[in-house]
């Protein structure tokens, strides 16, 4: 069965190229054009990740989604793949540093654009793990 | 300064007030008085004159105590001193206590006027420098706006859709073809980073720099920043020998910024240097400095270059191109390594090869009390 991805970002035009290198790639993909209804379809279908853009409407509302994720029972163990512009925020980025402290660890976080065999990469690893997890824990 | 420069006169003798007050009469100016210290004083934060004219030798507070306060109050008010016994001494003194000018009595109504006209002067200056200060800031705030969100956001959208024809089209083109999309990619991957390296430099914050400043190694931003360009050395076949001094004195600074600056710097050396040859990276303790050197063997940076690869875009002359071919990265590296009260010099000649010095003073106890 393909697995699930959903996009929450507010760029149509950016939206189009990752959605379209994951179809390629297999992917069921949603997508969601701004946060609110973002949210709305995480509680309403089951995800196997979530591609997640920072900067939307009125400022980095894509940390609100990702910290109430972290406390949605639900949905804390779902993997987000953070897909993110703004390069002066996270100029201090180096490996193995925490990405960021409101982010976790089944948080990745990718500067735009990306590479499509290193989006692939990701989006395989973070839900490769996230199904080990799920495994142990069962 | 829009309406009637506001002006007041503090001093004792009643008929120094009035001959100011007539000299100064008719509609142009807001003339107040005060007769000592201490009402002058309740004026002025009444008031908020433009212009205050203080006499030196009144009863009560003295006239240098008066400056001492206004400075406190407000250090943008013009102080000009009025004095009976014309003592250079005195001048002086008032004007280190920050006295714009003095006037020795008696004088003349011109000299009076005059030493007015030059005081609302500078202080329209004063308003003006500050008005711009603020203005600069803004600007620097918007730009990195409008560059991160208008120019940053669609060329992020192109380049994604690049890449997403270039994968889903991989078996259908011809090498023409591809060689086309590699040159597309390319061209907006070095527009890309152009952008990024001007974000980065409108938006080192130096004082929030500072506030992260504790005692460090220096080679701890260094492994650092090593680690980080492992692999660009590696692709580029140019080995790095590093060479650190054993057990080397503290620096006061933060790791994460001077990694970034060297991320730069030894980035630059690589990305410069021929395939197969070596970069140097040596630290070491050198009088009151710890002096890092690297060194590349490379194509070398052009004479006319040299004194220009530090300069951020914004002081770049007309008619001079901006910095790029050595990277702004260079810029930003200077900014951190000034905010660490270092310096940054350059050797290099053309074809031999650069070497670039960093020295940060050594980190000693009594600093920290400064903070």
């Amino acid at each position: 069965m393909a697995k699930r991805i959903l996009i929450i970002d507010d760029d149509p035009d950016f939206v189009a190229g990752i959605k379209s290198i994951l179809d390629t790639a297999g992917f069921e993909v949603d997508v969601a054009y701004d946060p609110k209804t973002g949210q709305k379809e995480l509680q309403s279908q089951t995800y196997d990740l979530l591609l997640l853009d920072i900067m939307m409407g009125r400022g980095a509302e894509g940390v609100m989604i990702a910290r109430k994720l972290r406390k949605d029972a639900k949905l804390r163990e779902m993997p987000v793949l953070i897909i993110t512009g703004m390069r002066e925020q996270i100029a201090f980025l180096f490996p193995g540093e925490p990405i960021h402290p409101r982010f976790v660890e089944v948080d990745e976080l990718v500067e735009k654009p990306v590479e499509p065999t290193m989006l692939i990469e990701k989006v395989n690893a973070l839900i490769q793990a996230a199904e080990v997890r799920k495994a142990l824990t069962q | 300064m829009h309406s009637k420069p506001k002006i007041l006169i503090i001093d004792d003798e009643e008929v120094v007030l009035d001959s100011c007050i007539q000299i100064l009469g008719g509609e142009s100016f807001q003339v107040s008085t005060a007769l000592n210290g201490s009402d002058g004083l309740r004026l002025v934060q009444e008031l908020q004159p433009d212009l205050v004219i203080v006499d030196l030798k009144m009863p009560g507070i003295s006239g240098f105590e008066v400056l001492d306060r206004l400075e406190e109050i407000d250090p943008t008010i013009v102080m000009i001193v009025i004095t009976g016994f014309a003592t250079v001494s005195s001048a002086v003194d008032a004007m280190k206590k920050g006295a714009y000018d003095f006037l020795p009595k008696p004088f003349s109504p011109e000299e009076f006027r005059i030493i007015i006209r030059r005081g609302l002067e500078k202080r329209k200056l004063i308003l003006e420098t500050i008005m711009l200060r603020h203005e600069k800031e803004l600007l620097r705030e918007h730009f990195a706006h409008i560059v991160s969100h208008e120019l940053k956001a669609p060329l992020n959208a192109v380049q994604q859709n690049i890449f997403a024809l270039e994968f889903e089209l991989s078996g259908v083109l011809n090498e023409d073809q591809k060689e086309k999309l590699v040159r597309i990619k390319v061209r907006m991957e070095d527009l890309l980073k152009i952008i990024d390296s001007w974000l980065r430099i409108i938006s080192v914050n130096i004082e929030e720099l500072e506030k992260n400043f504790s005692p460090i190694q220096m080679t701890t931003p260094i492994y650092k920043a090593l680690e980080n360009i492992e692999t660009i050395a590696t692709r580029k076949n140019v080995e790095i020998v590093s060479s650190f001094g054993v057990k080397l004195h503290p620096v006061w600074g933060d790791v994460l910024s001077l990694s970034e600056a060297f991320v730069n710097i030894i980035g630059n050396a690589i990305q410069y240097s021929r395939d197969g040859s070596k970069v140097i990276v040596k630290a070491e303790e050198n009088g009151t400095d710890i002096l890092v050197t690297i060194k590349d063997f490379g194509i070398g940076i052009p004479k006319e270059d040299l004194p220009h690869i530090f300069e951020g875009f914004f002081r770049v002359k007309s008619g001079q191109a901006a910095p790029t071919g050595h990277g702004i990265g260079l810029v930003v590296s200077r900014q951190i390594i000034e905010a660490h009260s270092g310096s940054i010099t350059v050797e290099s000649e053309t074809g031999t090869g650069t070497a670039f010095y960093i020295r940060l003073p050594k980190y000693f106890i009594e600093k920290s009390n400064k903070s």
